[in-house]
This record gives C-alpha cells, structure tokens and sequence, in this order.
C-alpha cells in the first residue's frame, strides 16, 4: 500500500504539522524516546505500597518488606516489584495543590489547576504535537483504559489522545464490520466518493475537505500493517509469557508493543484507588494488578532493549492520609505522596526526597507536580518552558511553572 | 398548524414585516457592493434547512412529503410556525443553551445537574423570554434539587466565584474578560480592578451542600454517631441531608477584596471595593457600611448580604446594556446562519457592530421588539428571503459580503446523531418529555420536605442502604416519569446523568461543557471509524425495521427506491447524474449516502 503515514494524512486534514525548527533543537540529547506513564487514578496510598520509610503508626496494617535493594523497603503487597527495585527510583516527596479527584488529575496530567476559560493540553498532547514528524506511521499519544482519554485542550483535536478502551476490542470500529466482504466495502467507497466530489464542487471548503482527507487517513489506519501495533495475539509467545492475563497486564504488554514501535506517549489507566473505608480489605486485589502488569512491563522492556529509551512512570493524583480513619479508610493527602520512575537513565535502585516521619508532609527534595511533568519533558529533549498559545492568544507553557529535576537521572 | 400549542406565536404580521426589515437592508448592502442576491431555495433545500435549524434532525421522509405535496403559497411560514411549537424545539435548543450554561456534573460535591437541565428545557417549553432565563440564572438561590429551582445549577457547576464571573459575562455580554481575573488586560481596556469591582455584586455567592450551621445543631448529635458506628450509615445520612440542604446561599454584599497578590498602585492587597459595573448605568445599591469601614475589618469580612446580585441580574439584561442585546443576536445569527453578524461569539467589544452596522442595529431592534421571544426572533429569521437562499461555501471565491444568508457548514454533533432517528422511526420526537422529569435527587428533595431528624437517622439505619440508596430514588423517579421509551429512540437532549452522556454524540464533537462553545465539528480517525464500521450497520443500513426500510418495502421500482433513499437521507430527489447509481444495492447506497459529506453538512 502507499505508505503515506498515519499522522502525516490527518496533519494534512487542514491541520499544521510542526516542522521541528532549529528552536526545538534542545541544549541536550533526549535519553528517553518515549513515555510509558501508568495512572493510577483515585490515589495511591503511598504508605502501604512504597513510602515505608515513616513512622510504624503510619504504615498501618501493611508489612514492609525486603526489595532486591538494600536499603530500598516496600509494602507486603508488592512481592513481585519487590525483586525488581533495582530498576526503580521512587519519589517519596510528590507534592500536588489539589485535593479532590477531578482536580488532582487534571492537575496531574496537564500541569494547570482547572480553570473554566481554558482547557489545557495532557502532557500527551504536548509531547505528540512537540515530537511528530512526517515519517512517524503510528499516533503519538495513545491512551490505554476506561479513564477520560487524554485531552489535546486547546490544541486541534488531532492532538487528543487515540483511545483504545479495553485491549480485546482494540481500538473500536477499526476492523470492517464482519457483515460487510471487502469487495462490498470497496463498492461503498466508490460510491461515496462520487458523492462527495459532486458535493465539492458547489460547497467545497477546509471543512468538507478535512472530511474527505481524514476518511483517506482512517482508510490507511485500517489497512495498516501497524495496526498489528495494537493486536496481542501477535506478539512473541516470550513476551507474552512474561504476563498474567489480567486486563491491566495486558494493558502494559500493549504499552511496550507501541514503544517498541516508536509511539512517544503511552498513558495507561488503572483506577479504584480511593479506599476511604476498609483499605485493608480492597487494596490487595488492585495492588497485585500493579504489582504483577508492572513488573511484567519492566522485565519486557529490559528483554527487549528499550528500557533504556522508555522513561516508565507511575503516578496518581494525590496520595492518602497517615491516619486510617474510623471506617478503616485513608483520605485523600497531597502533600508527600509517592510516584515511581523506571529507564532512561533514571537513578534506579534509589529513593527521592522525604516525607516528615508523621506522614503528614513531603520534606526533603519536594517535587511539585509540575516539576514532575517538566522533568519527563526535559527527559525527552523537549523544553518545559515551551510555550504554545491558547484560542483566546493566552500564553502557556508546557510544563507551568515547572522545572526539570535532572539529578533525578544519572 | 399544531392546535396543542400552549403559546402562540405573536402577531404573524409583524413578524413578516420584521423579516422583510432584513432582506430590505442586505439588498441594499448587496446593491452597495456590487454583489448579486442569491438565489432562493427550492422546497427541499428549505424544508431539510428549517428542520434543523428549529428542531434539529432532517425531517422523515413522511414529513418531507408532506410539505412538498402542500399546494398553499403560505406553506413556508405554515411549516414554521409548526416547527417552533413542535417539542422538537424543545430538545434541539436545549442542546444549543445547555452547551452556553455548561449543564454538567461537576465535580466532588454537586452530584448532578438534572434539575438545572429540567430547567432549560422548561423554560423552552414555556418559551420564556431570554432576558428573563438570564436574570433567573445570575439571580439563583435556594435549594438545588427544589424541582423547578434547577437555575440554581448555574452556580453550583462552577465552584470557583471568579471563574463563574468571567464565564457569566462571556455568556451573556459575549464579553472576553477572563484575562483581567489576575491582572490588567493586555490589549483590551479592562483592569484587574474593573473585574474586582465587578465581582462585588455577587461576592459571597457560594453552593454549600451541608445544613447552615443553625440546622445542622439538630443533626449533630446523630452525625456523630452513625459515623463512629458504620461508615456506610454515615454516608447515607450525610448523602441524604445533602440533598435536602444544599442550596445556592448569599445574595452578593456589594463589597469585594483585591487579591493578596494585587500588584497595581491603585488599590492594596485585600482593600475592599465597592461594585460597579463595566458600562452603563450603575444599579442603585443599599451598602450598610462604607469601603472605608469594611477596610477596618478582618480580610475575610465582605460586610453583610445586601442583595446586589439581583442589582447585577438587573443591569445585565437591561435593553440598554450595550451587549446584551447584541450578543444574543450575534449567537442566534451564528447559530442559523453560520456566520459572525458582530464578531467572535465570545470575543466582542462594546462599541462593535460588525461588517454591516445597519443590519446588526436592525436585529437588535427586532429582539427588543419580540421582548425576547426566543421563538419569534427565529421566526422572523427563518422568515426572511435572506435565510431562504442559497447556502455558500466559505473559500477562496467567496465573495466580500457573506451576511446575504447562510453558509456551509458541519451539523452540530447533536444534529447529526438525531438525523439518524428520523432514518430509525416515523416518530423521532415521540419520546421528548413534555413535562418535568423526576430524578433521584428532585425525588428525594420533595420527600425530604417532611422529614425530621430521626426521620433521617431511620433512613440511614433501617432504609435501603448505601448501595442501595440513589438506586432506589432512581427507580422510583422513573415510575413517576411513567413510560420514556426506548433509549435508542431517544433524541441526544434526553440522555442526562442518570443515564449517561451519549458517546455517539461525544465522538461527533459534542460539548463536554467544560467551556463555553465548547463543542466541535472537527473530523477525527475514531469518528470516522464509527461511521464506516460502527453500529450504524446494524441500526439503519441494514437493519429491515428501521423505517427506510419499511418505506422501501412498498417500492415498486428501482427507481422510486432511489428517491426513498435519496430525499430520506439527503432531504432532495437524485439528480440525473445520480440516477445511474441505480444499480448498486441498497444498503451500500444508504451506507455512502450517510457517510456522505452532504448528509453532515449544513446547505
């Protein structure tokens, strides 16, 4: 087939691609390629998964455990990321100003308190406007889950996030409907484009030729061999041995096959963290999914040589209390929560910033959520002052106010 | 004529004489720059034109027949007429206006915004003057889930006060001052001070979902208990209080702070100011203290409610605030014919009058004239000779003067999903509700109404549990809305927060109502993909209960098939070009013309 790429056809539905000018050449050489970013939305209890450097009181009902690193402890409820903290560096000393779920995850994911004049851009977005050049075949932001696929904000909407919602439908309707045989497909489309050139030549504008130009792009999608990039039953049998048959498992194993074929920005969504009553009860069975798809994802991509060009990262809206409350819940807490980062050159094997020993704020090294978004950012050779302007001519940058944390990496 | 119409359009006369009044002015633009007038519509382009534009779907292809086969030289205004009180109306505008209010649920503490839905949808059904739906929005209080006080949604979706200002002003005023929340404006004349002062009409307006603290004495006690008991007790009693008790509290104090952070010599850091508008006559307001006095006070002092933000509802919708008026016009000209009549819906400026003033003053006379009869303003638009002409498409050979009628443009992600009924059933408007639907919470509220404290630590007890709880509600709301059909029959304004958002209808670029205009007619790959692979398939193209189907079963050629499908889809019969097209099997044929660029596009 013609190899006109994927997003080069949308681009030219009347939409700009970015050039990457000389102002993009950044003062360094990117170390990560791409972003696997797992979302953990609804709040990680930092103190009964990877903060347990608190006081026992804290730590509640969970058991700390030994990890493969000395000096480097865990909850009971991560045996399996226990063996594999060597390629980990966690960050104990997350700060967000955002305490409900709505916020904390906008926030989260886009840098900007919400605000109702705006809608800011998902890192995602950034990152797949940023870095998106004419030979790239798959899109550049794709979002893995039932969570809010990721939003381009004020960017055009070819900046939003592909959504793909569960990973046995794939992405949906992108397989011709089984009642329908290709020749009959091919006659439709016959069909259809005599209509629409006969309808162009009264009423031709950008509009309706963004539509014509955007059905060719879809077209090409279907009949692309990278929509493999999206079918499991393909991958290697060693590959998928590595992972149990849980939906978040294979959500990773899905996230390492787009890195592996050069997607930029991988969001993967695993909710049901907001355990305000008997935590100790429900947090087990999410806990294992994390514990279990992530290790799975690590291994992976060391097996598969792209750990060292795949920044990995866990991350939550906001953590949870150091006290359990009388419903044996945590509430929510943003100041000192816990994020993770694995590969491109992170300071795996380590621990960053503090918490207070009461649990009750981050103390050493805080990093803002904005310098967290900043540093994936600057990771990846882009700017995390790069501005873009809003609909309304507003400024805004990339990152808010954010700056890079490079000692993060060695 | 619909006889049912509970509110008739007012004097017809008028309303042509005011229509004549447009096509008048743009024949004498159109003179001025040496442009031709465009040639009118035929009966099928009008007919497929006015059904969307006042109830928002392409006609059946009964419906279509209908009005072709009227021989009456009046039937264009007859079908008008029809269409403003026909409950299509209701749901199509509810959309445009629910988008403009931002209707959705927001966020951790206000659980839905059905009663502010039921409210828009009541207030079209009623056909309430705009200026009056404005001054209820800006001047809610009281209990949210009160069946009929759903205004009060307005400020319960926005919980940040100076958000809900700028977004208010833009709403209304059409006015872009957001820039001015948190410093001088860079290229407009608005200062952060004019925005504080502004603001001080309705400081203190603010959502509180628990009983005021001389209520909540009563409730205290048992609070207390049930939460060191069971949480999911707890949780019930403070859920079900909640709907009783929340409520839009403060009437504004005419005072207002500047921010801890104010950088300009003209005021310090949380020094009180006095309201006053941007424009215009200043409302009279009865301040019990002085700026000078409030300064005295703690920071978090506002000095006590004195009622201005009806002041402020008032200013806003006065005939003479220079862009009330001329914003409304600009939207409702927007919205039907597709271009700017003043400038940027959210973007213009007080002095504006777009690319033909005349015109602009023109139409702004009408409104007033029509006291903001939503109804009759469309009326007299759709009325005009200037509406009823040939669409243009916007590019390179456009000419300079585009206010001479509609142009090219997408269907609104709503229209698109609803013309899709019109293929499905012969009744595509059957099940639009014609009164107020009951959800759980207006269910609840109006129970709650005699219910006292023990009332309710039984109900959190020995009731149907937290699980249970809103389900239950849910449930009985539905019976008392008695038969609501299908939900695949149902038009996109009936989908709410029970029943969630319409994903079709998100995929065609439906406003997720985070912004103002928020929604899109972009295409993208995974719209695209639906169109061609999704359920349409099995819904429509090759579905035989679907009512083209059931229309074709009665051709008896292939020709008169050709025209079921042609003016059932596209609203108009084959053009001799297309009769060849024969051929080709009918679903591939319904298939191509649904995905077909003049199926979604406004001509």
């Amino acid at each position: 087939m013609n190899r006109r790429k994927f997003i080069y056809s949308v681009a030219m539905a009347g939409m700009s691609l970015p050039l990457l000018d000389s102002a993009s050449a950044e003062a360094h050489l990117p170390k990560a390629k791409s972003v696997i970013n797992i979302f953990l939305s609804g709040g990680l209890s930092q103190y009964d998964s990877f903060n347990v450097e608190v006081d026992q009181s804290v730590v509640g009902k969970s058991k700390i455990i030994k990890s493969n690193v000395d000096g480097v402890r865990v909850s009971h409820y991560f045996p399996t990321l226990a063996q594999q903290m060597d390629k980990l560096l966690v960050i104990n000393s997350m700060k967000s100003n955002q305490g409900a779920h709505p916020a904390g995850i906008y926030k989260m994911l886009t840098s900007y308190d919400p605000r109702s004049s705006v809608t800011h851009p998902e890192l995602g977005a950034w990152v797949s406007k940023r870095l998106t050049t004419e030979q790239d075949s798959l899109p550049n932001f794709v979002s893995i889950g039932k969570g809010r696929a990721g939003t381009a904000g004020f960017f055009p909407g070819q900046w939003a996030a592909l959504p793909v919602k569960n990973t046995s439908a794939g992405i949906d309707f992108v397989n011709r409907n089984p009642a329908v045989q290709e020749s009959k497909f091919e006659n439709r489309l016959g069909i259809l484009d005599s209509l629409n050139a006969d309808f162009a030549q009264d009423y031709s504008t950008k509009e309706t030729r963004a539509y014509v130009d955007t059905y060719q792009g879809a077209l090409k999608f279907m009949n692309s061999k990278d929509i493999d990039a999206f079918e499991l039953e393909n991958e290697d049998e060693s590959i998928v041995r590595l992972y149990d048959k849980q939906e978040f498992s294979r959500r990773c194993m899905l996230a390492g096959r787009l890195v592996q074929r050069g997607v930029r920005y991988v969001k993967v969504e695993l909710g049901g963290w907001d355990y305000h009553d008997n935590i100790y009860g429900k947090l087990r069975s999410n806990a294992s999914k994390l514990d279990k798809g992530l290790s799975a994802l690590l291994t992976h991509l060391s097996e598969k040589g792209l750990l060292e060009t795949t920044l990995v990262v866990v991350s939550t809206e906001f953590g949870r209390k150091p006290e359990v409350n009388p419903n044996k819940g945590r509430d929510h807490h943003p100041d000192g929560f816990t994020c993770l980062m694995a590969g491109a050159g992170v300071k795996a094997g380590q621990i960053y910033g503090t918490t207070t020993k009461d649990g009750q704020s981050a103390a050493e090294n805080v990093l803002d959520v904005t310098d967290f978004n900043a540093t994936i950012a600057w990771r990846l050779g882009i700017d995390p002052a790069y501005e873009e302007k809003s609909i309304s001519g507003r400024p805004f940058k990339l990152a808010n106010q954010g700056e890079a944390r490079q000692e993060l990496f060695a | 004529m619909a006889a049912s119409a509970s509110v008739a359009i007012a004097q017809p006369s008028t309303i042509s004489e005011h229509a004549r009044q447009i096509d008048q002015l743009v024949a004498e633009q159109l003179k001025q720059v040496g442009q031709d007038r465009r040639p009118g519509i035929d009966d099928y382009a009008f007919c497929r034109r006015v059904y969307l534009d006042a109830i928002g779907r392409i006609p059946t292809i009964d419906e279509l027949d209908g009005f072709i086969a009227d021989q009456e030289p009046d039937k264009r205004s007859r079908l008008i007429s029809k269409l403003l009180q026909d409950k299509g109306y209701q749901s199509h505008w509810c959309n445009y206006w629910a988008d403009l209010f931002r209707v959705k649920y927001v966020g951790d503490k206000l659980h839905h915004p059905g009663n502010y839905a039921e409210w828009i949808k009541e207030s079209l059904r009623t056909n309430k003057p705009y200026d009056q739906m404005a001054h209820e929005l800006i001047n809610a209080s009281g209990p949210l889930y009160k069946p009929g006080n759903g205004a009060t949604g307005f400020y319960a979706r926005e919980p940040m006060p100076l958000d809900h200002l700028a977004n208010s002003v833009k709403t209304f005023l059409g006015l872009s001052i957001e820039c001015a929340q948190c410093h001088d404006h860079p290229f407009d004349v608005w200062t952060q001070k004019d925005f504080y002062k502004l603001a001080a009409f309705s400081s203190r307006t603010h959502l509180r979902v628990d009983p005021t603290p001389d209520l909540e004495k009563d409730y205290a006690k048992d609070r207390r208990v049930l939460k060191n008991k069971s949480f999911d007790e707890w949780i019930v009693y403070r859920e079900s209080l909640r709907v009783k008790h929340a409520a839009i509290h403060g009437n504004g104090t005419g005072f207002m702070r500047l921010p801890h952070d104010y950088q300009y010599g003209d005021g310090k850091p949380f020094e009180a100011v006095k309201a006053d508008v941007l424009f215009g006559a200043m409302p009279k307001l009865d301040h019990k203290l002085t700026k000078a006095e409030l300064d005295t006070l703690k920071h978090n002092n506002f000095g006590p409610p004195i009622n201005s933000r009806e002041s402020f509802a008032d200013w806003m919708v006065s005939p003479d605030n220079p862009l009330f008026t001329k914003s409304v016009v600009n939207r409702l000209w927007y919205q039907v014919m597709g271009t700017e009549l003043v400038g940027p819906l959210g973007g213009l400026s007080p002095d504006e009058m777009g690319p033909h003033p005349a015109l602009t003053e023109q139409l702004i006379a009408i409104m007033k004239a029509s006291r903001y009869d939503l109804k009759r303003f469309l009326s007299v638009l759709f009325n005009s000779e200037t509406y009823q002409s040939k669409a243009i498409a916007l590019n390179a050979s456009a000419p300079e003067y585009v206010l001479d009628g509609p142009i090219v443009r997408r269907l609104s992600a709503e229209a698109i999903v609803d013309s899709f009924l019109s293929l499905k059933t012969e009744t595509p408007d059957q099940y639009v509700a014609t009164e107020f639907r009951w959800d759980g919470f207006t269910n609840f509220y109006e129970k709650s109404q005699t219910m006292g404290v023990q009332d309710f630590v039984n109900y959190s007890v020995n009731g149907p549990g937290r699980g249970a709880f809103q389900k239950r509600e849910e449930a009985e709301a539905k019976r008392r809305n008695g038969e609501t059909g299908p939900k695949h029959l149902w038009r996109v304004s009936s989908y709410g927060h029970v029943d969630g958002s319409h994903e079709v209808a998100m995929l065609m670029g439906k406003s997720d109502r985070e912004l103002i205009d928020g929604a899109n007619e972009e295409p993208n790959i995974p719209q695209i993909l639906y169109l061609m692979n999704g359920h349409l398939e099995q819904e429509i193209t090759a579905q035989p209960l679907a009512f083209i189907h059931q229309k074709l079963e009665g051709a008896t050629t292939p020709d008169e098939r050709l025209e079921i499908i042609w003016k059932s889809i596209l609203v108009r019969l084959p053009k001799e070009s297309e009769r060849a097209l024969v051929s080709h099997e009918q679903d591939d044929l319904i298939w191509a013309l649904l995905n077909s660029n003049e199926f979604r596009f406004a001509r």
